[in-house]
């Protein structure tokens, strides 16, 4: 066998390993009751804003404070709390992808992914509603 | 019946459309002939499919210039009746983002694509004599592809591309305004407009890049594939070459381009995110440079072979499969720039599949046809290391390929994974030891000879580079304060190696262009292009190392409200009210109020910076920054921000809002204190004290016009501001027919402060002064503000990259001044 074969093998063995040993670290897709088995590990957790709770920023009290409520796909009903300001379109959202971890009775989130109307422009029923809303 | 529209202009999407079907057709023909041209053995019969196979192409490059033309008509003169138009301009567009609302939709960034493929075919078939048969055939064939990308027509029931000339109630039909004839006087007088996000004059010049780059990458998979298929196993390096270089640099300059415009304009807070969107585009490069290293290593000793046809070929195919990732909607959840699904998917998996199987199975099915070396590459020989080199860097795009397609495993394994929370810190933690691999070889690999190198000769050579690169990484080492242990001592130890790693890349190269060539420029593109990748490796690394939030919150810090043991420190957000200085990161942050362009209703948020000497209180340091944000702007709510730097070589100062109050929302609830005060007396106010300097009995101001019979008294005011600012205020009191007691105030609109002088109280020698502060308690606006140490190295090592990369097509393309060949062993070309 030629070094060069040989060198070839260990280096896919090697990223081999490492891909599968990153497996451990990939984040799973959860609920806020799943989430709260493990309160010391990070998750996504796939949610819509209620909009029947107002959500709390006062960037003059601090700017570093959001709280809102959000239902998960399992339906359950949660506070979660933000360190950071509101992003900007939010209640606008159709759909949050949050990243954090359950603590008792909030869940302290780190980074929030919005799916928005506005962002992705193609969206065939909000041009419908816009079209719409011009009669 | 059917309804007559009243307004519409139907006449130019009729013929963008007729043209897209021609250059789609005309494709069609040119792959047929070119592919009848390459296979027929009698010389007339070919060259008189080549005759045809040209003009076709030629027809089909002149119909996409056509289509080109044509929507940039539509678009220019605001004919929203088309679906294209009206979703992405408007008619406050500045002219200058009408090309870039061209590309915002998929249809024209396509339309790019396939622009640039034309253009790169015309200079094929200009250049590349016995190789043009079968090379443009693969290249017609690209263009069948992306052409039926845009003719939006169904075939069985199943929609094929996407036509940018589709009308805006074809494409909404069902829609009640279009029951009305003339909807496009009443209710469509205006179009969506470009995302204000897009706004920017990167948008113009970055997209066009990135698509040369990605139509580039076609041109050594198509030399692979020719060579393959007509079994001329060797001969398509020497072709080949200048085209992958050439390919290498526009990628390279398009994928940075993109880093600078998320830096300079977009708040993500820096200049790679590892964000799916801009791995799938570095992917492929890595995978280019892989193929060049191969396809010289070959040149040169006649090994890797088969790896070069291999990178080439895969490094189209990534192109496509980034393609499909991007554009197919599948990133949705983890991306914040992919495109949407415009039902294309199916299509883009088939494009993919068209090039993918027949390329890898004529690789493996004439394997064994493919010459290869016996004798093996020694340990001390430079094609060694190169091809290990190439191994590395395909392995990396492997893995970052592998973590980025997590969507797609999921789709296919049905599985749950989400990417992991640390993002950058999964990739880098990896790419960190690929950075140390590849900085080292690019240091070493130039100075090892081909096929062998004596190690005395090596030691000799790499000594002085190596003692200088080790003083040098010392000196960094302790003053330039990289003490980055967020993520524990292993990954800073990594870091540290890979700083002196990346200094010896810069130094050993350097000194290759001094020494070893004696400054021959002609031949110094690999070591310019490398010395400029270690330049980047090292501005990267001190730049993200010691990147520093200036806008820590203190109120946070005091009221320890951090999430329990949370790595992130995510309080990087403060607010500042209107002219009240805060101190941070040594700096005196104030806002000083906003302004609001004419051109497009940005607004402007005035940032003063100001550091002084902790000592004296002298002022060291002043600038000003002015981020710029819409707000609201049309069809969305909130706030579009863009960051404003100021840039010095060694670092830079950035700052971005993140919220500001709604201007509409501001009302003035503050009211008028009085203050009784005589000459030489000061007030405070929030923000400094006035002095009365003196009372004049005779004012002269523009503002007050004297009368006869007047009573007058001016003030003269100082007021000196938070800052050694000061400034002259001059209230005018006077009594008219003896009898009406009026006053002029004045304003320093700088600080928001109203003066008013009310009385004269003579016998206590004062006067009453009236001091009113407007708009600050709800005037402010929320900021971020980050310190990037040396990111100037990132664009200096990536412009030197470049030039490398320029240089050496430029080598390889001219030919010599003295008709002898340089040296090969010593050039490393």
């Amino acid at each position: 066998m030629k070094r060069s074969n040989i060198i070839l093998l260990i280096l896919i063995a090697v990223a081999v390993g490492v891909i599968i040993s990153m497996v451990g670290d990939f984040s799973t897709y959860e609920t806020f009751r799943s989430a709260a088995r493990q309160p010391d590990k990070e998750f996504h957790v796939i949610s819509v804003l209620d909009r029947s709770q107002t959500p709390v920023y006062n960037p003059v009290k601090d700017p570093n404070y959001f709280s809102f409520y959000a239902r998960d796909k399992a339906g359950v009903e949660q506070k979660v709390v933000f360190t950071g300001s509101m992003p900007t379109d939010f209640e606008k959202s159709e759909q949050l992808v949050l990243i954090g971890r359950m603590d008792g009775s909030q869940f302290d989130c780190s980074r929030i992914l919005m799916k928005c109307p506005s962002k992705y422009k193609a969206d065939h029923a909000v041009q419908a509603r816009q079209l719409e809303s011009k009669l | 019946m059917e309804t007559h529209y009243i307004g519409e202009h139907l006449l130019p999407g009729e013929l963008g459309h007729f043209f897209v079907l021609l250059g789609f057709v005309a494709a069609i023909v040119s792959a047929i002939s070119y592919f009848s041209s390459a296979r027929s053995r009698i010389p007339e019969v070919s060259i008189s499919w080549k005759k045809l196979a040209r003009a076709a192409f030629f027809i089909q490059v002149f119909s996409v210039l056509a289509v080109f033309a044509v929507l940039y008509f539509i678009i220019s003169h605001h004919y929203f009746e088309y679906h294209y138009a009206w979703e992405h301009s408007s008619r406050a567009l500045p002219v200058k983002y009408l090309l870039a609302c061209f590309w915002e939709g998929q249809e024209g960034s396509f339309l790019l694509w396939t622009v640039w493929q034309s253009v790169l075919g015309v200079i094929l078939i200009c250049t590349a004599r016995d190789w043009e048969s079968p090379v443009m055939t693969v290249i017609s064939f690209g263009q069948v592809c992306l052409g039926s990308m845009l003719i939006g027509i169904y075939f069985f029931g199943y929609k094929v591309g996407s036509n940018p000339f589709a009308l805006l109630r074809n494409e909404m039909a069902g829609a009640p305004i279009f029951s009305d004839p003339a909807y496009l006087q009443k209710y469509i007088r205006d179009g969506n407009g470009l995302n204000p996000l897009l706004q920017n004059y990167w948008m113009v010049i970055h997209p066009p890049v990135l698509f040369m780059g990605f139509a580039s990458t076609i041109v050594p998979f198509s030399f692979a594939f020719a060579a393959l298929w007509k079994k001329r196993y060797t001969e398509w390096i020497r072709p080949v070459l200048p085209w992958a270089l050439f390919s290498g640099m526009i990628l390279a300059t398009g994928v940075i381009m993109g880093a600078a415009w998320a830096y300079e304009s977009l708040n993500f807070g820096g200049y790679w995110a590892w964000d799916p969107v801009e791995n799938s585009s570095m992917v492929p490069w890595l995978c280019m440079v892989a193929g060049i290293h191969t396809a010289v290593s070959f040149k040169h000793t006649g090994h890797a072979l088969k790896s070069a046809f291999f990178f080439f070929i895969t490094a189209f195919i990534l192109i496509l499969y980034s393609t499909f990732l991007t554009r197919s909607g599948i990133l949705g959840n983890t991306s914040v720039h992919a495109f949407t699904d415009l039902g294309m998917s199916g299509q883009l998996l088939i494009y993919l599949a068209i090039f993918l199987i027949p390329a890898y199975g004529m690789l493996i099915g004439k394997n064994r046809d493919i010459p290869s070396m016996k004798k093996e590459e020694t340990l001390d020989s430079r094609e060694f290391w190169m091809f290990i080199g190439s191994l590395v860097l395909f392995i990396s795009a492997v893995f970052i390929l592998v973590i980025t397609s997590i969507p797609v495993w999921n789709r296919i394994f049905g599985t749950h994974f989400a990417e992991p929370v640390e993002r950058e810190f999964a990739y880098n933690r990896i790419e960190v030891f690929v950075a140390i691999f590849l900085a080292l070889g690019i240091a070493v690999t130039q100075y090892l000879k081909f096929r062998g190198t004596p190690m005395a000769y090596l030691k000799k050579k790499l000594l002085w580079p190596t003692v200088v690169s080790l003083i040098l990484g010392s000196l960094i080492l302790f003053y330039g304060d990289i003490h980055y242990d967020r993520f524990g001592g292993g990954f800073l130890a990594a870091i540290l190696i890979l700083m002196f790693c990346s200094v010896y890349a810069i130094i050993a190269n350097l000194s290759y262009i001094l020494f070893m060539i004696r400054g021959k420029m002609r031949s110094a593109g690999p070591s310019l292009a490398h010395a400029g990748f270690g330049l980047m490796l090292l501005g990267i690394l001190i730049s993200s190392s010691r990147k520093t939030v200036i806008s820590h919150d203190p109120m946070g810090l005091l009221t320890g409200a951090f999430p329990k043991d949370s790595k992130q420190d995510s309080r990087e957000n403060v607010l500042l009210y209107r002219e009240v200085p805060m101190e941070m990161g040594g700096y005196d942050l104030t806002y000083r109020g906003d302004s609001v362009s004419r051109v497009d209703g940005k607004h402007f948020y005035k940032i003063s910076y100001v550091r002084r000497d902790s000592a004296t209180g002298k002022v060291e340091e002043s600038f000003n920054l002015y981020p710029n944000a819409f707000i609201n702007p049309k069809g969305q709510e909130g706030l579009i921000s863009s960051p404003a730097s100021k840039h010095y070589f060694t670092h830079d100062i950035y700052t971005y809002l993140t919220l500001v109050n709604d201007p509409t929302q501001i009302r003035d609830t503050s009211h008028y204190e009085a203050h009784l005060i005589g000459v030489g007396d000061t007030v405070f106010f929030a923000d400094g004290y006035i002095r009365l300097d003196g009372l004049d009995s005779h004012p002269v101001t523009p503002r007050y016009r004297p009368m006869a019979g007047d009573i007058a008294v001016g003030a003269r005011l100082t007021i000196h501001g938070s800052d050694s600012d000061q400034f002259k205020a001059y209230p005018v009191y006077y009594i008219r027919d003896s009898t009406y007691e009026n006053n002029i105030p004045d304003t320093v609109t700088q600080l928001g402060l109203y003066l008013k002088f009310d009385k004269i109280l003579p016998e206590q020698r004062k006067i009453e002064l009236s001091i009113r502060q407007s708009g600050q308690q709800n005037d402010w606006v929320v900021l971020k503000a980050y310190l990037f140490p040396y990111i100037s190295l990132l664009w200096m090592g990536t412009i030197l990259m470049i030039l490398g990369f320029a240089v050496s097509i430029f080598k390889k393309i001219a030919p010599p001044k003295s008709s002898r060949p340089p040296p090969a062993l010593k050039t490393g070309s």
